[in-house]
């Protein structure tokens, strides 16, 4: 079987992603921002069954 | 074409179906980080992410909705006539114990602050001379119209007390968020 780096690549691009959201939320925050800092909760949430979904597809495509 | 599809199907199935001598050689640790274990591990990070920023969420929902926000009985402070202009008069709220300086700047210009001192808590002085809010104890001043540090060891500004007019008295309704 030929090795594929596709879900690697999706789920770094997914943590990628939390970082970035995590640190918007943080800095939302401090400046009172409340529903940005909502919005970016929201995002990080979602984000995980999306690295669920990737995992999986993955792992049944072999 | 017709192999690689058998060898996809067998994939992971013992005993694995190649024909070589050397793919089991270090057979204990082959399978310790393999890709997949390495994708298990990212998707664990990515639900240690969303799980961290809840709190977040949940403050920043309360803060939204105004489900924890507080409420602050009115209370009278003095009466206009016994306050001259320039004079201050000390006095507590919300509680009993949270001392609070009101300072009466102008005819209709009022301005009161918490006056324990940002710093290290040390009661905070209207100093008419010097048209400052002075803390004796490291000599921090205040700017009196917005409460912001102006010199000495204080960073933070002193927490404002919202105050209203009426019937010749002077009350005050609120204490004003504070602000880092």
């Amino acid at each position: 079987m030929k090795r594929s780096w596709r879900g690697v690549i999706a789920l770094s691009a997914v943590l990628f992603l939390n970082i970035v959201c995590t640190q918007l939320t943080v800095n939302a925050f401090f400046y009172d921002k409340f529903r940005l800092v909502l919005i970016y909760a929201a995002c990080n949430v979602l984000l995980f069954p999306v690295s669920l979904w990737i995992y999986r597809k993955e792992r049944d495509r072999a | 074409m017709d192999q690689d599809q058998e060898q996809k199907s067998k994939n992971g199935q013992i005993p694995f179906p190649e024909d070589n001598y050397t793919h089991n050689i270090r057979k204990m640790g082959e399978r310790k980080l393999d890709r997949r274990g390495f994708m298990k591990m990212m998707v664990g990070a990515a639900g240690v992410f969303a799980v961290s920023t809840l709190p977040w969420g949940t403050i920043a929902f309360n803060e939204l909705t105004g489900l924890k926000k507080r409420t602050y009985e009115p209370k009278k402070i003095a009466d206009q006539a016994s306050l001259k202009v320039g004079d201050a008069i000390e006095f507590s709220y919300p509680g009993e114990h949270d001392s609070a300086l009101l300072v009466r700047l102008g005819n209709d210009e009022y301005k009161a602050y918490q006056n324990a001192c940002t710093h290290l808590k040390c009661p905070v002085f209207w100093s008419q001379e010097d048209g400052e809010l002075l803390c004796p104890c490291h000599h921090g001043m205040f700017d009196v119209r917005t409460g912001k540090p102006t010199a000495g060891p204080p960073k933070r500004p002193l927490p404002e007390i919202v105050l209203k007019t009426e019937n010749g008295s002077v009350y005050a309704t609120g204490v004003k968020r504070y602000e880092t």
